[in-house]
């Protein structure tokens, strides 16, 4: 095992970021921004079909970053754009048509109502999940398009001229086509957008949502808000899109469509799904194939529906994963040196132990120094639990964890365990009878809740986000630490404080990382470190919040010999600094040194709760869980 | 045992996985005909990818794999479930939908052109546990957790395999209900069924098994026979499951 | 009023048979064929094409069935199993089956031109008088066909081997690959049924809006909510039952509201059956059919 070798791992891309110098990056930006103006020049002055050409494919872009938004960092493939998209093109074409109001008032209103409805529905379809949410957006754009066709008020099948985009005010003319310049900007300005959010710690816990929600959800956040909320944005950008589709000609129902939703999904995925520029990339190719590829019409769309099989079965990381990989090879990354296996094995990787007093809970610090009342800190009281299947697997348990202790949880395969964590966590709701988190009743509070209280749990099988490096997944467990993190997100770079707390979060994340001894890998994808360093990361996104309760399943499994010896010095440092511990194991010669109090569970049901001493020498403990023969 | 022919199961350099890594190496294990043998070690040690692989049920692996003889090594699982090899898998897994009867017969699958020994093995099967003919028109979602248990290891006896996985089936399970299993695997051995099973728990494996292998961290560390553990104590196991 | 529900069933009996189409492969692979439709389509419009040649009817509906059940095959091989293949990439299908109907129906519109061309009528003259409304024998043969092909479709499920093995694979493909069931090729059948439900469609619905390449997108659509309405995410039968209720609701609001109103009305009913009952009217788990189990003796 210690002999095996991993490849060189690929340096993540906000990891590459972070490794310019700020200097360079801001020239970068300024250099890019200056660039992408020029080009805007260009074709605010060009002849009008090359111009309606690239403006179609910019609203486009703006169509697919929002589809992005929510399909690429949450996982929601939506198809609801092309709903958005039409109430966005239509209102604006009904109401400047009819009423004359200024049409920078209007965009105001279409993005009101657009991200309201997109709340609404949001809060509709994620009730029921994955496939689901697909389909209940899909009939949300064919109910769209329906009324859009049979409605009087929007012309029906020919559709309606769209509203004439406003002049330049003087002095401006020389600048070119306005609508040109509006088109390009909100472009820049939605490219911009979800940069920010790649540059926030924001983005961490969008991918902990997507790939790991429980994990999310234990780390604080509320999961659900944040969904429906980024999805409300996502539409109200896509009726932003709508708004300014409105003044590059007709607007009629072909145009929106669930065809359309679908190949805004097409044009995110040839470009490369959650990426900042391959939507944009994506939506040009599409938006221009029929210029590009002038044939037959119908052989046109042969070819294009060819096409679209081909990018989704051969090349599922879209035109920037290939773009990705021909820089890699041009660049010829040096491979970084080898690592063994079991870092935990490296000499220079020990437990921090002066890094603990950092991370000790100010509330737990207190705690020990009152000489602590007799109170507990988790209690369960008479807990039934059942999956709905018949079987009970938690009946009547009763568990009080006194508070500064370790507690160990312990049971056969099968026997509740984790059921019972999961009760603790928030995660399911009892049957019947209550758990209560330091004195307090918190039947019903959700995990984000307990997460406030300083409650944090680790998982069976860690779960993190693999595609993120240690660090941006530690930073996840700060998220509920710093105030704001979602209103500032839109504009992280910009602001002093964002890059004042961005810092701060990365710091206290590698430190933490180093307290548990996991900082040699933090330059890696959590997808490419060993299993020992994952369930590492995993501590280590618990303890930089400082909490005071942990509840910890299984964290030995699948480790060596010397990384649980090395997890268990960190939990007595954790110990020394006044956290209380569940700890659900197998493990008893790990755990029971470890342990003040043990509890042993068999088929739902509490066997007994004592000593590490009194519960080795229960005979049924012997005979059951320990495997002695009785012979 | 020394003759390949006459071996039931023959793993040899099997290293498999999902992803990016392999999640065993380089597994080696023998089971003789009417031979019983038991894979021991820790949650995450790899033992269900064990029996997966020798199933055909993870997407890589590497090395041989012979059954009776035969090397199915590259054979698809569908293929190795034809008479090969049959598991009774980590949470039974049954055909919630359907009934008892149903569920074993669909363990049967490659004799349906063979009436007669489906029969005798359903009734077999019935001889074994006779609780099952009781319900064997009741969908199988009713059914408590030892009773599912007891359909999971029938339809695994319905392919009439050559050798039988069995994974963790005193999971979840009374001490009750465990009796009536491992007096269940003890019938089945007398029968002459060759076995390999995946237990966590040690004295279902010492009373079970001819031979115990002791796995962590993906790879076979230890061999040993149940009357090492009777004569040393545990201790000789447990210094590898903590 | 009994005639809006006798035009109802009929239309809905054909709205069912797109619904179990989706269905069926639903049931087996989890995802939704895009290209269901374009399959009704190809038949009709084959059926027409070869019955213009001057060939018999039901030769020309056979291989207009034939050829739709292969092209439901392919659409298994070259849309739907390279991207079940990749796990983490599961909502590809999105796109590929929509791909995949786009060349269909394109190729179609190249081949045979965009505009409706005659298709046979089976049985043009005769009629029924049932009390006050009329029946014609195409419609009594859409009811007929669809209720022999649902109970067909629920006999061979549950009755039969092969149904079991279709239950197993739709409940727990690996374990299915465990007793020896080839899923590919579970698959592969699946895909030719429902090929075939989705031709027989069109050859219930040929004669009333003749063949037109375009055909496939509306009925594919109707066909989705009438899977949706029923419920037949979670048992195809349930698709049918939803087809009917949507034919009643289209025919109804004709009759009841203006000529146009079935157009967006069966939108509404879909709008507020997944309001209420996101999983469908007639699925296990919805409002009507909530069987409360009973807890099992949990002896261990």
């Amino acid at each position: 095992m210690e002999t095996e070798r991993i490849e060189a791992p690929r340096a993540t891309p906000a990891l590459a970021g972070a490794g310019f110098r700020p200097r360079f990056r801001t020239i970068g930006l300024a250099l890019f921004v200056a660039a992408y103006l020029a080009a805007t020049a260009l074709v605010a002055h060009s002849d009008l079909g090359v111009q309606s050409l690239v403006l179609v494919a910019a609203v486009f872009g703006v169509l697919a970053i929002s589809l992005d938004l929510v399909a690429g960092m949450l996982g929601l493939y939506s198809l609801g754009q092309g709903g958005f998209f039409a109430i966005g093109a239509y209102f604006t074409t009904i109401v400047v048509n009819s009423l004359g109001w200024n049409v920078f008032l209007v965009l105001l209103i279409v993005l009101l109502i657009a991200g309201l409805i997109g709340l609404a529905v949001g809060a509709m379809s994620l009730r029921v999940s994955g496939l689901y949410f697909a389909i209940t957006t899909f009939i949300f754009t064919l109910v769209l398009t329906v009324l859009a066709t049979d409605l009087k008020i929007t012309g029906g099948l020919q559709g309606l001229l769209g509203p004439a985009f406003p002049d330049f005010p003087e002095g401006l003319e020389s600048l070119g086509t306005p609508v040109a310049w509006c088109v390009m900007l909100a472009l820049l300005l939605c490219v911009g957008f979800v940069w920010s959010i790649r540059q926030s710690p924001l983005y961490p816990v969008l991918l902990a949502i997507r790939d790991a929600e429980r994990f999310a959800e234990a780390a604080g956040a509320r999961t659900s808000l944040i969904k429906i909320g980024v999805f409300g944005v996502s539409a109200a950008m896509a009726g932003g899109a709508g708004w300014l589709f409105s003044f590059l000609g007709v607007v009629s129902p072909g145009q929106f469509d669930w065809a359309v939703s679908l190949n805004i999904l097409v044009m995110v995925l040839i470009g490369g799904i959650n990426t900042t520029v391959g939507p944009v990339i994506g939506a040009a190719f599409v938006s221009m194939f029929p210029a590009l590829v002038n044939i037959n019409p119908w052989l046109q769309e042969m070819v294009y529906g060819a096409l679209s099989i081909l990018a989704v079965t051969l090349l599922p990381g879209g035109v920037m994963s290939l773009l990705r990989r021909v820089a890699a090879f041009a660049w010829s990354a040096p491979p970084q040196a080898e690592f063994a296996v079991s870092a935990i094995n490296r000499a220079d990787a020990p437990v921090e132990a002066s890094l603990f007093r950092k991370f000790a809970s100010a509330n737990a610090v207190a705690a020990q120094a009152r000489g602590s009342e007799p109170d507990y800190a988790v209690e369960c009281r008479g807990v039934q639990f059942s999956y709905g299947t018949g079987l009970m697997v938690l009946r009547n348990v009763d568990l009080a964890v006194k508070r500064g202790d370790i507690h160990g949880l312990i049971g056969p395969n099968g026997s509740g365990k984790s059921t019972l964590a999961n009760v603790i966590a928030g995660r399911l709701q009892p049957l019947a009878g209550s758990t209560l988190i330091k004195g307090m009743r918190l039947d019903g509070a959700s995990p984000s809740k307990r997460a406030e209280l300083g409650m944090r749990r680790t998982f069976q099988a860690a779960e993190l986000v693999r595609e993120l490096t240690p660090i941006q997944n530690v930073m996840v467990g700060l998220f509920s630490l710093k105030p704001r993190i979602i209103q500032r997100a839109a504009f992280w770079p910009l602001l002093r404080s964002g890059r004042r707390d961005m810092a701060w979060m990365e710091g206290r994340s590698r430190e933490a990382l180093e307290m548990v001894g996991a900082g040699a890998w933090v330059g890696r994808a959590v997808g490419d470190v060993p299993h020992g360093v994952e369930q590492l990361t995993q501590l280590a996104s618990v303890c930089v919040a400082g909490p005071d309760i942990i509840v910890l399943d299984e964290p030995a499994t699948g480790l060596s010999a010397r990384e649980v010896d090395h997890l268990a010095e960190i939990l007595t440092h954790l110990k020394g600094h006044g956290v209380t511990m569940i700890i659900i194991e197998h493990q008893t010669r790990f755990l029971f040194p470890l342990c003040d109090r043990v509890t042993v569970l068999n088929a739902g049901e509490v066997i007994l709760t004592g000593t590490a001493e009194e519960v080795r020498a229960h005979p049924v403990v012997r005979q059951v869980y320990l495997g002695e023969l009785d012979e | 045992m020394t003759d390949g022919q006459s071996l039931a199961l023959d793993v040899s350099a099997l290293s498999a996985g999902y992803g990016r890594f392999d999640v065993v190496h380089d597994i080696a294990l023998k089971v003789g005909p009417g031979e019983a043998v038991a894979l021991l070690g820790p949650n995450g040690a790899g033992k269900t990818t064990v029996l997966k692989a020798i199933m055909g049920l993870v997407s890589q692996r590497r090395g041989s794999i012979r059954v009776a003889g035969e090397d199915v090594s590259a054979f698809p699982a569908h293929r190795v479930a034809r008479g090969f090899a049959a598991i009774a898998p980590e949470g039974r897994r049954l055909f919630l939908d359907q009934t008892v009867e149903d569920n074993l017969l669909l363990g049967g699958l490659h004799l349906r052109r063979d009436r007669g020994r489906l029969q005798t093995l359903l009734k077999s099967v019935y001889e074994l546990f006779p609780v099952l003919y009781e319900y064997r028109r009741r969908l199988s979602s009713y059914l408590s957790g030892g009773e599912q248990q007891m359909v999971a290891i029938g339809r695994m006896l319905m392919s009439d395999p050559k050798v039988m996985l069995l994974d963790e089936p005193s999971v979840g399970l009374s001490p009750v209900a465990v009796g009536v299993m491992v007096d269940a695997l003890l019938k089945l051995r007398r029968r002459g069924a060759s076995l390999l099973l995946v237990e966590q728990r040690i004295d279902v494996a010492v009373r079970v098994c001819d031979r115990l292998y002791v796995m962590t961290h993906g790879a076979i560390v230890d061999e040993m026979t149940p009357d090492d553990v009777r004569n040393e104590g545990l201790s000789i196991i447990n210094k590898y499951l903590g | 009023m009994l005639q809006f529900v006798v035009s109802g069933v009929a239309i809905g009996a054909v709205y069912g048979l797109i619904g179990m189409a989706l269905a069926i492969t639903f049931y087996v692979t989890r995802i939704i064929n895009f290209a269901q439709g374009q399959m009704m389509m190809t038949t009709v419009m084959v059926t027409a094409e070869v019955c213009a040649a001057g060939y018999p009817t039901w030769a020309a509906a056979l291989l207009g069935l034939g050829c739709a059940c292969v092209l439901g095959v392919l659409s298994y091989l070259i849309a739907v199993r390279p991207i079940l293949a990749f796990n983490r990439f599961s909502f590809g299908w999105l796109v590929s089956t929509l791909g995949f109907a786009v060349i269909v129906q394109n190729a179609a519109a190249y081949i045979w031109g965009p505009t409706s061309q005659a298709f046979p009528s089976m049985f043009r003259a005769t009629s029924f008088h049932i009390f006050s409304a009329v029946m014609t024998g195409q419609q009594l043969l859409a009811i007929v066909t669809a209720v022999v092909l649902t109970v067909v479709f629920e006999l061979v499920r549950r009755g039969t081997l092969f149904g079991k093995i279709g239950m197993a694979t739709a409940a727990d493909p690996e374990m299915a690959t465990a007793v020896g069931v080839n899923t590919t090729v579970v698959a592969i059948i699946a895909f030719a049924v429902s090929a075939l439900y989705a031709g027989v469609a069109g050859l219930l619905i040929g004669p009333t809006t003749f063949a037109n390449p375009y055909l496939g997108d509306t009925f594919g659509t109707f066909g989705f909510i009438a899977m949706m309405i029923g419920g037949g995410t979670e048992k195809p039968i349930a698709a049918m039952f939803g087809g009917l209720l949507l034919g009643l609701c289209a025919e109804g609001a004709n009759a009841m509201i203006n000529s146009q109103a079935s157009d967006w009305f069966p939108f509404i009913v879909l709008v507020v059956v997944l309001i209420v009952s996101p999983r469908g009217l007639f699925s296990a788990g919805s409002l009507f059919r909530s069987r409360g189990r009973v807890v099992a003796a949990a002896q261990g």
